[in-house]
């Protein structure tokens, strides 16, 4: 249970860190849920589904670069079990963030 | 002699205040959420009028405030230190060896302090626990009920002959030590190292040291950017050790000699630096029985011998018989980080002297404990909980890969989670080190891990 405590307030306090950077994306991501309701059904999901599934793809190759790694230092199956769920948490919020835009792009149903 | 009044507005004793109720209330509902329910002793805030003063200011000094403004209600808090700028420590080595900026370590104290705690901004001069004062650098008598050193460690470059901290970045001169500037400095003499390659020499003196795990980062980070730039061929990586090991874990010392003899790291054991020649680059060390061995260098990464500052290491305060009295470290019960003699007066951090455990790592599992220990004195009870001496090091052992070791007083392997492999090398341990640990040291700041 610590550990969970400890991991909620590291995710804490990187957003706390990068807090005007969320607020923007929140207050743009609920602007374009408000410009895209009645525009939004089951197809703008499947589709947010799958750009998330290609995010999380690309974030699986790309995240040890991006933090100063490489795939080759992965070493045990706790490495990769991490790099999966950071890049299925990424795709997620960006599948989530991507369904108003899918529905503003994709007209009126 | 100077007493400070207690502060107004307080709660009957024993008696717990509106905002405590609510706080109690809505902490307790949210712990609950989180299955982290606490104790109904540890619900309620005690009342106290209590003076406690806390010695320093840096995580340990900041953590036990919060922790102690959480526990208690109408104590007087009163943290001396005149450092203005709070220094993310345990990221040195990721600025001496290229991979962070500065920027990443560098905090202002002011903005770090918990609100409703006075920050007296002077050095401690001296500690009276027989009189419970403590004078500060500019005269002033402070009296406490209760005291919590927390001061910290004092490198002494005296004890190396002709070393100069401001010359670290120049003539191959490094040390990760004495600041976030010498850890720029450091990485700058190592970057200008490795385009050429030569001859590394890393040192290890016998005393205590903070963050122990620092000098073996080091060594396999210099060793790992000279293979980066391609002149690990012509290079020779040298770790001179005063002690007969690397590491006082032996699991821990064994696999980082291996990984060493993997990379052609050599080892020297019993030599300690005496002196260095800078502007020669010639260092000399020497061994238990007196004789001295002069060594030539292209790059010296300098690790300084540590002990108490003088303000404990002059007082009553310090050990004065055993393996922790020749440093001066504080004379703490190691289970309860209680004086072992002035029961008014805990440690807490680098200066405490106990077997192991100068990291943040001891000061996250530990303040806790000091702060519940110190209710607990002021409420007439003993001290309960024991601490286990819990330190943790996540060693890099080259840039994308560490290894997240976790140990006790013992220096038993005590993973905090059973999947982790302490002595294997991963990425996710690099993780933390890089992304996830300073999060985790503000949240230990705050008092809230």
């Amino acid at each position: 249970m610590y550990e969970i405590w400890l991991a909620m307030n590291i995710v804490y306090e990187i957003a706390l860190g990068i807090w005007p950077l969320l607020a923007l994306l929140l207050s743009v991501w609920v602007a374009l849920l408000v410009a895209a309701r009645g525009r939004l059904g089951a197809r703008q999901v499947r589709q947010a589904l799958l750009l998330g599934a290609l995010v999380a793809v690309a974030l699986f190759f790309s995240v040890p670069t991006l933090t100063q790694s490489s795939l080759s230092n992965m070493g045990y199956w706790v490495d990769w079990a991490n790099l999966l769920a950071i890049a299925l948490g990424l795709g997620a919020l960006a599948a989530v963030f991507s369904v108003p835009l899918l529905g503003l792009a994709g007209g009126r149903k | 002699m100077k007493r400070d009044k207690p502060t107004t507005h307080r709660a009957p004793q024993g008696a717990p205040t509106r905002r405590a109720w609510l706080t109690g209330a809505a902490g307790a509902s949210a712990a609950a959420g989180l299955g982290l329910q606490p104790t109904a002793a540890q619900a309620a805030r005690q009342a106290t009028q209590a003076h406690i003063v806390i010695a320093g200011s840096g995580l340990a000094g900041i953590a036990v405030a919060h922790r102690l403004q959480g526990l208690l209600d109408g104590a007087k808090i009163t943290i001396i230190d005149a450092k203005q700028v709070h220094n993310y420590q345990p990221g040195y080595t990721l600025v001496a060896s290229g991979v962070w900026p500065v920027d990443k370590v560098i905090d202002s104290n002011a903005s770090l302090q918990p609100a409703g705690v006075q920050w007296l901004r002077e050095m401690v001069a001296e500690f009276d626990p027989a009189a419970n004062t403590v004078v500060t650098a500019g005269g002033q008598r402070i009296r406490y009920d209760y005291l919590v050193v927390a001061v910290g460690t004092h490198q002494d470059w005296a004890q190396i002959e002709g070393m100069d901290t401001k010359a670290i970045g120049q003539d191959g001169l490094a040390s990760v030590y004495p600041s976030s500037d010498a850890a720029v400095a450091t990485w700058a003499a190592m970057d200008r190292f490795r385009q050429k390659g030569g001859q590394a020499v890393m040192t290890l003196p016998a005393t205590p040291l903070k963050c122990a795990g620092a000098p073996l980062k080091m060594t396999f980070m210099v060793r790992d950017r000279l293979a980066q730039a391609g002149t690990l061929g012509k290079s020779q990586v040298t770790f001179y050790s005063a002690l007969p090991n690397v590491f006082g874990v032996k699991a821990v010392n064994d696999n980082v000699l291996e990984r060493w003899q993997a990379l052609g790291v050599q080892v020297q054991y019993t030599q300690k630096l005496k002196a260095i020649d800078i502007g020669a680059r010639r260092a000399t060390f020497v061994n238990p029985e007196g004789a001295a061995t002069e060594v030539p260098y292209d790059f010296i990464h300098v690790v300084p011998p540590m002990r108490a500052p003088d303000a404990v290491k002059n007082s009553d305060l310090a050990w004065k018989e055993g393996p922790m009295a020749a440093g001066g470290w504080l004379e703490v019960d190691k289970d309860t980080l209680q004086h072992r003699r002035y029961k008014n007066v805990f440690g807490l951090g680098d200066i405490n002297g106990t077997p192991r455990g100068k990291t943040a790592a001891t000061v996250k599992k530990s303040a806790p404990i000091v702060a519940q220990h110190l209710a607990d004195v002021i409420a007439g009870r003993a001290p309960g909980e024991k601490f286990d001496g819990y330190t943790s090091c996540p060693l890099i052992v080259r840039e994308g890969s560490a290894m997240l070791i976790e140990f006790d007083y013992e220096g038993r392997l005590t993973p905090s989670l059973p999947m982790i492999e302490p002595l294997q090398e991963s990425y996710f341990a690099w993780l933390m080190k890089v992304r996830l640990l300073k999060p985790a040291y503000m949240a230990v700041l705050k008092g809230r891990v």
